[in-house]
């Protein structure tokens, strides 16, 4: 009966309250997960509507913002498409900043809403190893994709020189590099900024950090190509 | 210890998700003549690449949500919350892949002095190729993992990933060929 008229208590709330709500009701019991989704989705509501309706504007700024990058890239679309290990690590780059966005936010917000994260953060004992893990990582996956990705090339007919081989490590590595800087800096930014106005930083910063993900490494492949190739 | 647990988990799904990209990347390179010379393709590729994770993962993520708190059974995908899933998430990959098609649209005219109308209809139709095979390998997969013991929230983003890359090059190539 008190689960009923909670749920029914939650029903009536409007959507960009919940999470208020949500946060009280914790102390009844009910995990924050149960609560939001029998709110979005339970009986008597319109599941595409609800769907369509919440995604819609995240995911055209999300696709506007990816699509930002590729106009560096189609700028300098001549000399790019003749660096064939470039062409076949675009989608590896593009794939593995969006994961490390995705790890770095989710890992963030945990942190966050675990009480972990005081106003000293950049002595967080937890935080810091993240950020040395995803380093150690970015640097081993960039040049394993990168090795592959020359080799593939190879195969494929398109053998290039020794300086050429040097110049794409380098790039895959420093644009990892770079990415994971600015990703952990947005992540944190952002998280504490929604955290303190008392939003859910997992609403936002996933499809902040993936977009900013995109768009740097466009930005950042397309200045590297200029100023090596 | 930096080389942990953690550290081992996060390598070993990098590494997976990288073998679904080099395979994108080497058909691209491969049909370079055919993808990337067309003016604007490069300002659709990384916002279609990048729609596979965004709609089918987060589908997946509301799935696998469903079933752990109970209103979504495991064994049964005829229920209004699967099919409301399906039909949003497909609603929203024609209306993001028209808004990629208009962009670099309007790009080539403005920037390049160029009209193509085929920009727009690329993403379009490849996009409904590409989200109804996506779509479909993510309903069955989620369910699977499901069913199997396995938690999908693990497996489904890095599953997602790698063979949305695949398909959005087929697709596209695909469509791009019949047009």
């Amino acid at each position: 009966m008190i689960l009923k008229s909670h749920l029914q208590h939650l029903k009536k709330v409007k959507h960009r309250k919940y999470h208020k709500i949500i946060r009280e009701m914790k102390h009844e019991g009910f995990s924050r997960k149960t609560l939001l989704y029998l709110k979005e989705y339970g009986p008597h509501t319109n599941v595409p509507r609800t769907i369509i309706r919440e995604s819609i504007n995240i995911l055209i700024f999300a696709s506007i913002i990816s699509s930002l990058g590729g106009f560096a890239l189609e700028n300098i679309k001549e000399v790019f498409i003749t660096l064939t290990p470039l062409v076949i690590l675009l989608p590896v780059l593009n794939g593995m900043v969006g994961n490390y966005g995705t790890i770095i936010s989710s890992r963030f917000t945990t942190l966050l809403h675990e009480g972990k994260i005081k106003s000293n953060w950049h002595k967080n004992i937890e935080l810091n190893n993240l950020f040395a893990k995803i380093i150690l990582i970015s640097v081993i996956i960039a040049i394993l994709s990168a090795s592959v990705a020359l080799v593939i090339s190879n195969l494929t007919g398109t053998a290039v020189n020794i300086t050429t081989i040097y110049k794409i490590l380098i790039i895959a590595v420093l644009d990892m590099l770079i990415l994971v800087f600015i990703l952990f800096f947005v992540a944190i930014s952002a998280g504490l900024y929604f955290f303190k106005k008392g939003e859910d930083p997992d609403n936002f910063l996933i499809p902040i950090t993936t977009s900013i993900a995109d768009l740097g490494n466009m930005l950042l492949l397309a200045l590297l190509v200029m100023l090596m190739f | 210890m930096l080389i942990d647990k953690d550290f081992k988990e996060i390598i070993s799904f990098q590494v997976l998700s990288l073998i679904g990209g080099l395979f994108a990347g080497t058909l691209l390179s491969i049909y370079t003549d055919k993808l990337l010379l067309i003016p604007g393709m490069l300002i659709i590729l990384p916002g279609f690449m990048e729609m596979r994770g965004n709609i089918s993962g987060s589908m997946a993520a509301r799935l696998t949500s469903g079933m752990f708190i109970g209103v979504v059974k495991p064994n049964n995908l005829n229920v209004k919350i699967v099919k409301g899933n399906v039909f949003a998430s497909f609603t929203l990959a024609i209306i993001v892949s028209l808004v990629l098609g208009l962009v670099a649209f309007v790009f080539n005219y403005i920037m390049l002095g160029i009209v193509v109308p085929k920009i727009i209809l690329i993403p379009l139709i490849a996009g409904i190729f590409a989200n109804g095979i996506e779509i479909i390998l993510t309903l069955y997969f989620t369910f699977y993992t499901f069913n199997h013991g396995y938690n999908p929230d693990n497996i489904m983003g890095s599953f997602v990933t790698t063979t949305g890359d695949v398909t959005s090059i087929l697709a596209l190539l695909f469509t791009v060929m019949i047009i």
